[in-house]
């Protein structure tokens, strides 16, 4: 007697508006929205281009959680470490003036909602959060298009044979090279302007254990986060280089405007190992053995360059929708991902109760959007790149160069009095910003960074 | 007429991640996820040629633990029209003998025109399995083959077979037993609905030894096959020396080549 094989098998399978939405990308913000959703009892599909969640995508380093706590059991998320130490540092060819906080509240629960946190790891276990609320999740497969049926997007089209599928909703959260939206006339591309090149590297320390404690100062799980200004750190290019700790990595890597590698002769690579050699830097990173290498473009065009979030059947979301803040100061993206596709998500819920997909149905999204601190610290910021355009040389060239040679008179050691050097060193910073009165203008020009 | 194609995949621990214990000099095979044997992509590959020409019913047939199921899934998300997996603790430390037995009689029970391998596993690389499983049920085999051409109006398949110092055609009568050459059968990506189904919603048959009137005849006991004992084998230290000019160097080779 021989066995029989069932018979349920499907022949001819066709997913066309079995899912209600689709997600295109399963990176923070898409996994948000499609956890969102699924949390909502929506039937989501997440497509993803790399093997695996996380394996496509790069950031500088920390993610700032207040949003991914509530949504899922985050003592169990694959952090590295959380950030205790902040380091503002401005660099000369040479010289090296920084100011480090390291509040005692950083060290206990919720360590101020700051971690480092490798994509690789952290967007697979984000991603797994989605599944386990019942999302699907698809990997290896690019969408390359978007469906439009009557004017309005019904599903999108993949790089596989029989490759298209129908949705009601498609959520883009595709990151910043954002082909589809682009490709769709969703969104302008970005102007040159506008857009930062970053390059990072993921470097081991294979001689001994404990080097990232000893350099770094840690115990446990502290980390650090060190951001670097001035021509040490990029050159003459508009950006900045930073320093992040993982567990047992470190992530070392520069960003600039992708202008200014396009037309300077020193490509990314050159100005990350420049960044590397810098004398404040080196000693940070000797020894180490690079176990991955990564770049990306990051939009940062503020909140001028944010497109229309909603379409009839869709919805942007994360880097694809330019949410990405540099201040200087504060370096953010990801967060603001997680939260625009918690408010996408939750507008395409409630649109799908009422069973509605015009845009209009989703304009919730937006509007959440602009009241959470994602489109208020954008538009708080708003004015700041264009000012720091203005005053690059001043910034990045000659007031890290005063408060260096101000640093070294006030603190030398020679036989005339220190009256004389304290004279010396405000001269240096007095002289780089143009007296008391350009101290003044300054000063008033930047005080909204801070306040 | 249509064939009914049954292919065989295993699965393997992911070679890229197979990493040496540098105490015991064994694979530590635990730490590596779990995937389809290369070898075999290209075996779904050809068997898929073959119905793209013969017509009829791709088959994916697997013998492992119960969580060898996600080879399955993906061998459906890849085309196959359907997939058994051959699961029992009596198999447990079979070796290829037991192994082919086993899949000859899957393919026996699914009525199997044509059989397709890939040329050998990553994990054990034997290559016997294929020959095993035709030898077995008395059929044809044309191993290492190169490239396929199903004539189902003759009832048979010819293959182009990679010999020492060229290849040959060789026609064999159904039911015949394939092995996929490595490297010759690029798979084609899986199509976007069936990915979706053999992942998500697809399920495979299972069977185990009893279904298949061989529990007597598989596992470790029947198995021939004792390793004799393992040895490390460490790299000889190589005579390396730094010299400052050329002239040197050239004494050097000298030496050596005197």
């Amino acid at each position: 007697m021989s066995p029989e094989l069932e018979s349920d098998t499907v022949a001819d399978p066709n997913y066309d508006d079995e899912f209600d939405a689709i997600v295109v990308g399963a990176g923070l913000a898409g996994s948000a929205a499609a956890l969102t959703m699924a949390n909502r009892g929506l039937e989501v599909l997440m497509i993803e281009r790399g093997s695996s969640p996380g394996a496509k995508n790069v950031f500088g380093g920390v993610l700032y959680t207040p949003t991914i706590r509530e949504l899922t059991d985050f003592e169990n998320a694959p952090v590295e470490r959380y950030v205790a130490e902040r380091r503002f540092s401005m660099l000369t060819e040479n010289d090296e003036t920084a100011f480090s906080l390291r509040p005692g509240e950083w060290h206990e629960e919720p360590h101020n909602d700051s971690y480092t946190v490798l994509r690789g790891e952290f967007d697979e276990w984000f991603a797994e959060q989605a599944v386990e609320e019942g999302a699907t999740l698809l990997t290896s497969t690019t969408v390359t298009g978007l469906l439009r049926e009557d004017g309005r997007i019904a599903g999108v089209e993949t790089d596989r044979p029989d490759g298209t599928i129908r949705a009601p909703y498609v959520v883009l959260a595709e990151g910043g090279n954002s082909l589809v939206s682009e490709g769709a006339n969703l969104k302008a591309t970005e102007t040159r302007e506008n857009v930062a090149v970053g390059v990072k590297e993921v470097l081991e320390f294979p001689e001994r254990d404990g080097v990232i404690e000893d350099r770094f100062r840690l115990t446990d799980d502290a980390g650090v986060s060190y951001h670097y200004f001035g021509e040490g750190a990029v050159g003459d290019a508009f950006g900045g280089g930073f320093i992040y700790t993982n567990d047992d990595t470190v992530s070392v890597g520069v960003a600039y405007r992708i202008e200014d590698a396009a037309t300077h002769d020193q490509s990314p690579e050159e100005t990350l190992n420049a960044f590397k050699s810098h004398p404040a830097v080196a000693p940070l990173v000797r020894n180490a053995r690079t176990v991955e290498y990564s770049a990306k473009t990051i939009p940062e065009g503020g909140a001028d360059s944010i497109p229309d979030l909603v379409h009839d059947g869709a919805a942007i979301v994360g880097d694809a929708a330019g949410l990405v803040l540099n201040n200087g100061v504060h370096l953010e993206g990801t967060n603001m991902a997680v939260e625009s596709g918690y408010h996408a998500g939750n507008a395409i819920a409630r649109a799908a109760e009422n069973g509605r997909v015009g845009a209009e149905a989703l304009q919730v999204y937006p509007e959440a959007l602009e009241e959470s601190f994602v489109v208020q610290n954008l538009e708080h910021y708003k004015w700041m790149m264009d000012a720091v355009e203005e005053d690059r040389d001043l910034l990045f060239e000659d007031l890290p160069r005063a408060f260096a040679d101000a640093g070294t008179e006030y603190f030398r050691i020679d036989r005339t009095p220190k009256e004389s050097h304290a004279k010396n060193a405000k001269r240096a910073v007095l002289d780089a910003v143009g007296g008391w009165t350009g101290a003044a203008k300054l000063a008033l020009r930047y005080r909204k960074v801070v306040t | 007429m249509s064939w009914t194609i049954a292919v065989g995949v295993k699965q393997v621990p992911d070679a890229d991640e197979v990493g040496i214990d540098p105490d015991t000099g064994r694979l530590d095979r635990a730490s590596a996820p779990a995937v389809m044997n290369g070898p075999d992509r290209e075996a779904l590959e050809a068997a898929f040629r073959i119905r793209d020409q013969a017509g009829g019913e791709v088959i994916a047939m697997s013998m492992g633990p119960p969580n060898a199921t996600s080879v399955l899934e993906e061998a459906v998300a890849m085309g196959c029209d359907d997939a058994v997996l051959v699961s029992d603790r009596a198999f447990g430390g079979s070796d290829t003998w037991p192994t082919s037995l086993t899949l000859a009689r899957t393919a026996e029970a699914l009525d199997a025109d044509v059989v397709v391998c890939g040329e050998e596993t990553t994990d054990s690389s034997t290559g016997q399995v294929p020959p095993g499983i035709a030898a077995h049920n008395d059929w044809a085999q044309l191993t290492y083959a190169e490239a396929v051409d199903a004539r189902p109006d003759e009832n048979r398949l010819v293959a182009r077979r990679d010999v020492e110092g060229g290849h040959e055609v060789v026609a064999a009568d159904l039911p015949v037993v394939v092995a996929a050459a490595y490297g010759e059968f690029e798979p084609r990506p899986a199509p976007l609905h069936r990915k979706i189904y053999g992942e998500n919603d697809f399920e495979p048959t299972v069977w185990d030894a009893e279904d298949l009137e061989i529990k007597d005849e598989v596992g470790l006991e029947v198995s021939p096959t004792s390793v004799g004992g393992m040895e490390t084998v460490d790299p000889v230290e190589r005579k390396s020396e730094v010299v400052d000019d050329v002239d040197d160097l050239a004494e050097s080779i000298e030496e050596v080549v005197a």
